[in-house]
């Protein structure tokens, strides 16, 4: 599931015995990011394999100058590959976080490629809001209460919208 | 962040020349590339009918030094011009291995339904795949010129045999051979850069919850391929450009003379030129097994199976190259390796085509254009695939090595094979790409027609090649004639079928009959692209698909 929601108190635990217990719903924090089907480890297997065959022609010119003038292909492809993968990795790099503390509500959006926005809003005013047709995607989740009305995770699937469109508008009945 | 944005709906504005020329979208560019591998196909084609033409009399009536001729009446004094006939097989040899078929197969159904099976929005990198497209056509451009251009023997063209080993390539005159050698060069790295971008696509733009086990067959031999290609093609790449230096800056990578070897040349060359022959049948694979489960109303048998044969096969594909030269004098040990190596191939292409027989077993099978052309896939690769046996045998190769019982062989395998696959696929998706329906007896005369014209063609060379008849002749004796006369008549339906076929995709495109449903086969055609209409939107999978829609629970 590329969301995750938290709670502020677990992460402020007691650092030691007999410290002062956090405040009781300090408040929720949100991850949300796009769906990526290859693992890191998936990348390194596939490189790894890859690199295997195609260094095998190079067995057979062991010794002669040919092989210096097959390697730079080689070389070449590997790290065409490595670059694509990784340039996908990145264009698919995004964060959101999303904030909701009893007195304000923060979403940050980070990436692709550096960018970078914020929005801050009062959870009070705050509604979320689901638009079932009419967005970009079919049940586009959006905030609507502070400066501007901004999207959240529409890049998620639509079950996901759905389930996260509830879970926020529990997290801001509770909250208040 | 995306401030919200809720607007209506966007509509196709773009130019004919924008949409074309400047195409980024996967779908645009897979047409493309189906338009102008077919117009490749064709001319390629033509070198074969006019090949056929020389051959089906002994004695040489057409291709004269005094010039081309068209009709074999005697009218003057003909000297025969071996250079035009060795400059004719390579066209033919390049243009079907580089320029139509990889292009139709991987760049066009690759392009065009890959994505749309993994619930893509688009290969990965757009832009580069435009790039990809438009270096395969500027290679096109290339290899045609080549055969127009200075070449040896004081004509045009150079005619050394698609492999281009050296000496010959070396030393051939004129600028022709550099024209070519060009020509492959753009088309690999068109190739490259197409192959990077399908494995980033597949690798990192499935759907949630497709896993590399649930992926439809055809996405699966389209990313095998892929990786075959950045195995395979960066080899060739180095190895013409070291024919390159050779030729032209006295370097002496592939001559004696100067410490080289030319052996070693062929072993660079098959290194890449084995992987090549699966590389062009490997998207026929997938094409056929989504044909027959769904021609079966069956799920496809031994899903898991079928995939790791693919992959078994690519791997397999590069440890056995030197089959391909076994009268170059290797080592016994070398030799009954590669014997081996190769018959192992065997198993996981038996594994295939037992999968296609059980999915088929029990089915309800409807014989429909797509389905005939999988039949015939079925019976022409495994032909193909028997004598493959027959010729990975170091001591019977000796006696078959260069001789027509060699060019039956890889054209059951690879052109019949690859070509029927081809035919397979636009049959089967050409609804879902225009929107129109081809009339059912048009396609059913076109595969008739075609599956006795290529085995009139091909079979009689089994002959020829056991009688001893030796490839990339102009001319043979008198014994030979009978069933020389006979493959080209073979030749000649079978151009005839081609063009037919011209003529029914252009009545359809135009005048078929409109298509208003999503899947207009039935419920076992269950890859994504049937959830959408024909023809698909500009735009597809921008949203993520429901899971429902591709987890079938019937299927593997």
């Amino acid at each position: 599931m590329p969301y995750e929601i938290n709670d502020l108190q677990s992460s402020a635990a007691p650092d030691h015995p007999g410290a002062d217990l956090p405040l009781a719903n300090a408040g929720h924090s949100l991850h949300l990011w796009p769906y990526q089907s290859l693992p890191r480890t998936g990348f390194v297997w596939f490189i790894g394999i890859t690199a295997a065959l195609i260094s095998l022609p190079l067995i057979t010119l062991l010794g002669s100058p040919i092989l210096w003038g097959l390697l730079p292909f080689l070389l070449l492809a590997i790290a065409g590959l490595w670059w694509a993968l990784q340039r996908n990795y990145r264009d698919g790099d995004i964060i959101e976080h999303l904030t909701i503390r009893p007195d304000s509500m923060t979403l940050v959006r980070k990436g692709p490629h550096g960018k970078h926005a914020e929005w801050d809003a009062n959870p009070y005013w705050v509604t979320p809001v689901l638009h079932p047709t009419g967005g970009p995607v079919p049940n586009y989740v959006t905030l609507r209460g502070g400066s501007r009305e901004v999207e959240l995770g529409a890049f998620l699937s639509e079950a996901e919208r759905i389930a996260l469109y509830g879970e926020v508008g529990e997290i801001l009945r509770q909250i208040r | 962040m995306a401030d919200a944005a809720i607007h209506g709906t966007d509509h196709d504005q773009r130019g004919f020349f924008t949409r074309w020329f400047m195409s980024t979208n996967h779908k645009d560019i897979g047409i493309l590339y189906l338009f102008t591998g077919a117009f490749v196909g064709f001319i390629s084609v033509l070198f074969t009918v006019y090949m056929r033409l020389e051959l089906m009399n002994p004695g040489v009536q057409y291709m004269c030094e005094e010039g081309m001729r068209l009709t074999a009446a005697a009218a003057s004094e003909c000297t025969p011009n071996g250079h035009l006939w060795n400059v004719l097989i390579t066209g033919h040899g390049i243009l079907m291995m580089f320029f139509v078929v990889i292009p139709a197969l991987f760049g066009g159904f690759g392009n065009y339904f890959m994505p749309l099976q993994i619930g893509a929005p688009d290969m990965a990198f757009p832009r580069m795949n435009n790039l990809s497209y438009w270096m395969f056509v500027a290679g096109t451009g290339l290899a045609i010129a080549s055969v127009f251009s200075p070449g040896g023997e004081g004509g045009m063209g150079s005619g050394v045999g698609w492999v281009l080993y050296p000496p010959l390539s070396t030393r051939e005159s004129g600028y022709s051979m550099d024209l070519a050698i060009f020509a492959v060069h753009l088309s690999g790295a068109s190739s490259i850069l197409g192959a990077i971008n399908m494995i980033t696509t597949f690798l990192n733009m499935r759907t949630p919850g497709m896993t590399m086990h649930k992926v439809p067959l055809f996405a699966w031999s389209i990313f095998v391929t892929a990786w075959l290609i950045l195995l395979a093609l960066p080899v060739l790449a180095g190895a013409i450009t070291m024919l390159l230096t050779d030729r032209n800056f006295g370097t002496t990578f592939f001559d004696p003379e100067g410490g080289g070897d030319p052996i070693l040349y062929q072993h660079i060359l098959w290194f890449f030129g084995h992987p090549e022959v699966y590389i062009i049948v490997l998207p026929a694979f997938g094409i056929i097994s989504q044909v027959i489960a769904t021609f079966s109303k069956k799920p496809i048998f031994g899903y898991l199976p079928m995939v790791y044969a693919m992959v078994a096969i690519g791997v397999l594909g590069f440890v056995v190259w030197a089959h391909h030269m076994y009268t170059v004098g290797m080592s016994l040990t070398l030799q009954s390796y590669f014997m081996l190596a190769t018959m192992v191939i065997a198993v996981p292409t038996g594994i295939k085509i037992f999968s296609w027989i059980a999915t088929m077993w029990g089915g309800s099978i409807e014989l429909k254009t797509p389905m005939l052309w999988a039949f015939g896939f079925l019976f022409l690769f495994t032909v193909g695939g028997v004598t493959g046996i027959v010729l990975s045998q170091a001591g019977v190769d000796r006696v078959y090595h260069d001789t027509y019982y060699v060019v039956a062989h890889f054209h059951y395998v690879m052109s019949l094979g690859a070509v029927f696959g081809i035919f397979a696929g636009i049959y089967f998706w050409f609804g879902k790409m225009s929107g129109r329906e081809y009339p059912e007896w048009a396609g059913k005369l076109h595969f008739y027609t075609m599956f006795i014209g290529a085995n009139l063609t091909f079979f009689p060379q089994h002959f020829l090649g056991r009688q001893g008849m030796p490839r990339r002749y102009i001319d043979y004796p008198e014994a030979f004639a009978y069933w020389n006369k006979i493959s080209s008549y073979g030749a000649f339906l079978s151009f005839a079928s081609f063009v037919f076929f011209i003529g029914v995709m252009a009545y359809s495109l135009r005048y078929g009959r409109k298509i208003t449903v999503n899947n207009y086969w039935n419920e076992y055609a269950d890859t994504l692209e049937w959830t959408l209409p024909c023809p698909p939107p500009e735009h597809t999978f921008e949203q993520l698909p429901k899971r429902a829609d591709w987890d079938k629970s019937h299927a593997h």
